[in-house]
């Protein structure tokens, strides 16, 4: 009996080593896997509450890898880029890039949600991958670590615009009322923004309000915000969540101003609040009228592809951060060739040449801070414009 | 915050809590089990009428761009989507209740069977019409008002007619329980199986109506809740299912009025919550659950146990 439980015990013990060795993945001396081209993952929200985003960034990635191989990909060898659904939230997203980094990608974009990536990113990190996240916009994303870094310019820059758009459309506005999810890391990070600036100009909240992401229905906290008689209600909240808030806020009368944002930067919201999505202002760090070679390749590979409708920020967001990685890794298989290269040196250098680049993007020209945070220099705010049935709209920007 | 307003605010929303359960209810009085496919059935519902007004499916899913060839009115499309639902809840008790019910297994198996129809109806929603979110249009309910003021509040008239809707149908259930052979014999299975067996009801057709009016009520609250916000998604009714369970638990598990009044105590119990605290009112929500379990462990209107000797 014992030599046979030594066995089962010693079988046992050998199957949990294999697992844990093909779970550590990178393996020292990995070559990098280039057969069918050059690997990069992405992890995108593409299902649950985040959906919305991820649909966005998804057309974004597939157009710039479009774009990428019909110049003839990575010096001649085609990008290939491996998409997984993070779903909306951190498990989702854990998996995901454990999955992708297992599966031998040079580099990670994503994933949707700052919330997310505070959870997902340290697993990056740790394994030394490099990770260009599209749409993270909480304060201390590139401070996760060395490997991490964003095209998506953080709350502090972009928030402070609509506010001060909305003094100027209504200089005498008095009485702001804040909305944030208080369980969501992007709304809390903004919040903090949007509510430093309303100080900073004399415009004390006369109340904030919280919500979690999966409320959808609002009325008690619209109730005591409209006891205060807003003359100027700011929101940061996702897509949904928010746009419900809009139509509810709407519905029960409140007629006065509405700042938005970066959550609710997607035309996803349209069917959401509908026609009360109308007037809504929102900060923007992307431009469909800038008049740069690099924007009007994208405008027009988006117009082709979505039968002439305008790019929303999240998909040139998305476009411009595997362009950077794209752009990096000609430079480095230049420097250091992929064939035969290892794998964990190579997404080392990788790194680097990511953060010493710079790049002519939808967004403009941008380049990095050396901890990974995005420098570009032109933001807009826009309003939303309902068309007169309220199914579709558009970012029109202020000028 | 004004009485009223908190009255408008709670009701409202507990209605749906209250109908949301009811439907759990009906299938746990004759069967003793929870159905976890409760939550798909009512997303479901919504989905069909959003569908049934005209909505045309988004740009993801194997129906991408589907629309009906016609366009119902809201009101037209609220009864067909609890029918379709109620059709769906049919094949749930068919698929993954009667099987093991004929086999006389543990009843504790079909959560299992149920949670995992729940899942693929789930699945199936996202396959078919993808993850988006939909919207019934604003301009659904006609030349109604968007809100109007009752007594000092200002109440979105959705809210009103989720709130009347509710009540009506929680009263015509009621009634019809207590005053037609089918209702009655419905709380005779409810009752005992075995018995009302032995007296000549149809225990399987019972069980079939009580799945019936379950999946019909939950469509129909699930069209109602889509026209009050929108429908975020396959999971959209996860939410509401875990609220409808607090609420069983708290009203009573298997009585009808119970179901009711702990819908309508959960929803006054959030409308509560001061505006400094809005982002805890489901902690408010479960810990009134969990402070009435605490002194009354079978619910407000629940029975006691019988006792074995």
């Amino acid at each position: 009996m014992i030599p046979g439980r030594l066995h089962r015990a010693g079988t046992g013990l050998l199957a949990l080593a294999l697992l844990l060795a093909g779970c550590g993945g990178d393996g020292g001396k990995q070559p990098i896997n280039l057969a069918g081209g050059v690997p990069v993952g992405a992890v995108l929200a593409l299902t649950g509450n985040a959906n919305v985003y991820g649909q966005d960034q998804k057309i974004g990635l597939e157009l710039a890898l479009k774009q990428r191989n019909g110049v003839g990909g990575i010096n001649g060898r085609p990008l290939k880029l491996a998409l997984e659904d993070s779903g909306s939230d951190e498990p989702g997203a854990n998996a995901a890039f454990t999955l992708q980094i297992n599966n031998g990608m040079l580099a990670l974009i994503g994933p949707t949600l700052s919330q997310q990536a505070f959870s997902a990113d340290p697993i990056a990190q740790r394994r030394g991958v490099p990770v260009v996240a599209p749409s993270n916009t909480a304060t201390g994303i590139p401070e996760i670590g060395s490997f991490i870094s964003r095209v998506s310019a953080q709350s502090s820059v972009i928030a402070p615009l609509a506010i001060e758009a909305a003094l100027k459309l209504q200089p005498g506005l008095k009485r702001a009322a804040v909305f944030y999810a208080q369980d969501d890391a992007y709304s809390t990070a903004e919040t903090t923004i949007f509510q430093q600036t309303l100080k900073g100009r004399g415009l004390d909240p006369v109340t904030v309000q919280r919500t979690q992401l999966n409320d959808q229905d609002f009325q008690n906290q619209i109730s005591a915000a409209l006891r205060e008689q807003p003359d100027l209600i700011v929101l940061s909240l996702q897509a949904v969540d928010g746009g419900n808030l809009i139509r509810q806020l709407r519905e029960l009368g409140y007629r006065g101003l509405i700042v938005a944002g970066n959550g609710m930067n997607t035309p996803n919201i349209y069917p959401i609040c509908q026609k009360y999505c109308d007037g809504v202002l929102i900060g923007q760090a992307y431009s469909p009228e800038l008049d740069t070679p690099a924007n009007n390749a994208f405008l027009k590979a988006f117009r082709a592809a979505k039968g002439g409708a305008t790019p929303p920020q999240l998909t040139a967001q998305a476009y411009t951060a595997l362009q950077v990685v794209a752009e990096a890794l000609v430079r480095l298989d230049k420097r250091l060739p992929l064939a035969g290269a290892n794998l964990v040196e190579a997404r080392k250098a990788l790194m680097a040449e990511i953060l010493s680049g710079s790049y002519a993007t939808p967004l403009g020209e941008i380049r990095f801070t050396p901890e990974g945070e995005v420098i570009q220099s032109q933001f807009y705010v826009a309003r939303v414009r309902m068309d007169p049935g309220g199914r579709s709209g558009r970012f029109a920007l202020l000028k | 915050m004004d009485l009223i307003q908190i009255l408008v605010n709670g009701l409202s929303v507990g209605a749906v809590y209250g109908l949301f359960a009811l439907g759990y209810t009906l299938v746990f009085s004759v069967l003793g089990v929870i159905n976890f496919a409760h939550g798909a059935v009512f997303t479901l519902g919504a989905y069909f009428t959003y569908l049934l007004i005209g909505g045309a499916v988004g740009a993801n899913g194997l129906l991408a761009g589907f629309a009906l060839p016609f366009a119902l009115p809201f009101w037209g499309a609220l009864p067909l989507a609890g029918l379709g639902a109620a059709l769906v809840a049919l094949l749930v008790e068919r698929v993954a209740f009667r099987p093991l019910r004929r086999r006389r297994a543990d009843p504790l198996l079909a959560l299992i069977t149920s949670l995992g129809a729940g899942v693929i109806l789930v699945n199936l929603i996202q396959l078919l019409v993808g993850a988006e979110s939909y919207a019934i249009p604003t301009g659904a309910l006609g030349g109604l008002p968007a809100s109007f003021p009752l007594l000092g509040a200002r109440v979105r008239t959705v809210q009103a007619l989720l709130l009347a809707i509710s009540l009506l149908l929680l009263a015509v259930l009621s009634l019809w329980l207590e005053g037609s052979r089918n209702g009655r014999g419905l709380q005779a299975v409810a009752e005992d199986a075995e018995t009302a067996q032995l007296l000549g009801i149809d225990s399987t057709a019972m069980v079939r109506l009580a799945f019936g009016l379950s999946g019909f009520l939950a469509g129909v609250a699930g069209g109602l809740v889509g026209l009050s916000v929108s429908i975020a998604g396959p999971y959209f009714g996860i939410g509401y299912g875990l609220k409808g369970l607090a609420v069983l638990v708290l009203g009573g598990l298997g009585s009808v009025p119970g179901a009711v009044l702990g819908g309508l105590i959960v929803g006054l119990a959030e409308a509560c919550v001061p505006a400094e605290a809005s982002g805890w009112k489901d902690a408010v929500g479960y810990g009134f659950l969990f402070l009435v379990l605490l002194v009354r462990p079978r619910g407000l209107l629940g029975r006691p146990l019988p006792t074995k000797v």
